[in-house]
């Protein structure tokens, strides 16, 4: 899958998840100051990431990460 | 100030050698306490427990019982049997006392002793007078204690006699059980509030003095009673308060070895279990406690607190089997109706239940991170985390797995238990909600959620 595909898909999820359109979220964004993504909606983004492309990711990795970019890296990267 | 360099270091120091986990934590001594007494210099040893035969004594159904209403002598005699398998073979537990004034008191200790067990004796109680002693000679026991209240308030005020005719109705009794063979145990009631050096001491001298050509084992033992809880462990605290000082003149003044010397106390003042330690450390060989604290007002040492005490002393089980802690706990609540505070230490519904998240997420991690010591092999009580809207999800992820027996790669991640915390978050922010999470509204989550390993792990909970 190209990475656009996976940034598309992830932006998709997201934008549903925090009940946003897709063109307000913006690669720079960080999920709790931008987004305003709290701790359990940080957990529920991450499930739905999981169910959108039917893997299973590991929890501590995948909770590192702060920013709408840093979840296109990670998926992109676990998705080659 | 100098700074002190950092010690980076590749691996955890967990400082195993005090928290080894699978015990409760050690306490070791780092020299000799000094006090001051009389205006000079003492010391106290107290690495000299690991030496000496520190132990228990059990006042359940004695001042136990003076908290709340009679057991049958079905239960004490079901709790004594009990007793005995907690204080195991090496008699931890060593000795219990009974009221013998009502028939019901007289028929159960007949019921106790008929078990044969070794551990613990059985021993009686009296007040100190000629008429109440036929009641241990008839029961034929071989030790009692008697009632010899020491301070004013209780001579003058209680008793309305002077410190003469106090003592010599004591040491009447004291006579009286030498003479039937019966070793006799003086309860120095309100010791923490009498005149040690003008009544105690003189008093506890002439007790010596009329057991010192006895054989051992009817040589006069000595409980100093602390009965309003007054007592103070700290050192260099002023007499009559101050234990050390107290333990020291019954030693050192009365020639009472530590083999005849105990303590009781009274939490009145929140220092029973640390009082009853205290006098372990300072030279008492003997601590009298009851299960679960339950005494006359605010209660004495609890024994299970005193049975954890003793192992991080000894850095030893010492043949003691605390899983019975958690039976009698159960015991005492389903069948007795005793009520337990569920944050009551080692036995509490809740002594090891988190409800904070960030503790929730330690303990997911690492249950020794939040976890006193192995509670699931010691006491047969694995930690837990109760689910409210401060758990987080790290709590509701480590009930749920410990709920389904999930065990390592099995175990659900935050993401799968995600829903189930929006669904407990919702309680709270949506529905209003001020009271915790019940264990069955979260097994029905999980049995929503995940109905396959829901299935899977009913046997496992049959």
């Amino acid at each position: 899958m190209k990475r656009e595909e996976v940034a598309r898909r992830l932006i998709n999820v997201m934008a549903r998840e925090l009940g946003k359109k897709p063109d307000q979220i913006k690669n720079e964004h960080h999920f709790a100051h931008d987004l305003e993504a709290d701790s359990l909606k940080s957990i529920e983004l991450v499930a739905a990431f999981e169910e959108e492309f039917d893997i299973e990711v590991n929890e501590e990795d995948a909770l590192k990460v702060q920013t709408v970019g840093g979840a296109v890296d990670f998926f992109d990267k676990l998705l080659k | 100030m100098s700074l002190n360099p950092l010690k980076d270091v590749p691996e955890p120091n967990l400082i195993k050698d005090i928290f080894p986990y699978s015990l409760p934590p050690i306490i070791r001594f780092e020299g000799k306490i000094k006090e001051i007494i009389d205006g000079r210099e003492v010391e106290f040893d107290p690495e000299s427990v690991i030496e000496r035969d520190i132990h228990i004594t059990d006042t359940t159904f004695r001042d136990g019982q003076q908290s709340r209403p009679p057991y049958s002598k079905d239960q004490m005699t079901r709790i004594f049997e009990m007793l005995s398998r907690l204080g195991g073979k090496k008699g931890v537990i060593r000795q219990t006392e009974f009221f013998l004034y009502t028939q019901n008191d007289r028929e159960t200790v007949d019921a106790c002793r008929n078990l044969g067990l070794k551990y613990p004796e059985v021993t009686g109680w009296i007040r100190a007078n000629i008429g109440d002693f036929r009641l241990v000679k008839e029961m034929g026991l071989k030790e009692t204690g008697m009632l010899t209240s020491c301070s004013d308030y209780h001579i003058f005020y209680k008793q309305k006699q002077t410190r003469r005719e106090a003592m010599d109705q004591y040491l009447q009794v004291v006579e009286a059980a030498l003479e039937e063979g019966i070793r006799p145990r003086c309860h120095l009631e309100d010791v923490t509030r009498a005149d040690l050096k003008g009544f105690v001491v003189p008093f506890v001298q002439r007790l010596e003095k009329l057991t010192e050509n006895q054989p051992d084992h009817l040589k006069v033992k000595i409980r100093l009673c602390d009965t309003m809880g007054f007592g103070i462990s700290f050192p260099n605290t002023a007499e009559p308060r101050s234990i050390p000082k107290l333990i020291w003149r019954m030693k050192e003044e009365c020639g009472i070895t530590e083999d005849r010397l105990e303590w009781h106390g009274h939490n009145d003042f929140h220092k029973v279990h640390i009082n009853g330690a205290g006098a372990w450390i300072f030279g008492v060989n003997a601590v009298n406690t009851t299960l679960f604290g339950f005494g006359e007002r605010t209660g004495n040492p609890p024994l299970e607190g005193a049975l954890v005490e003793l192992i991080s002393l000894k850095e030893d089980l010492m043949g003691i089997d605390l899983k019975m802690v958690t039976e009698i706990a159960e015991y005492y609540q389903k069948e007795i109706g005793a009520a337990i505070p569920s944050n009551y230490p080692f036995a509490g519904r809740d002594f090891n239940t988190t409800r904070a998240g960030i503790h929730a997420g330690g303990l997911r991690r690492n249950e020794e991170i939040y976890n006193i010591f192995d509670t699931a092999k010691l006491l047969d009580r694995p930690p837990r985390v109760a689910i409210t809207d401060k758990s987080g999800t790290d709590g509701v992820a480590m009930w749920v797995n410990d709920f389904l027996g999930l065990e390592g790669e099995k175990r659900l991640t935050l993401m799968k238990v995600a829903k189930i915390q929006r669904w407990v978050m919702d309680q709270y922010e949506k529905e209003g909600r001020l009271t915790a999470i019940s264990d069955r509204e979260i097994e029905e989550q999980v049995k929503l959620h995940f109905p396959d390993l829901y299935e899977r792990s009913k046997n496992r909970r049959k």
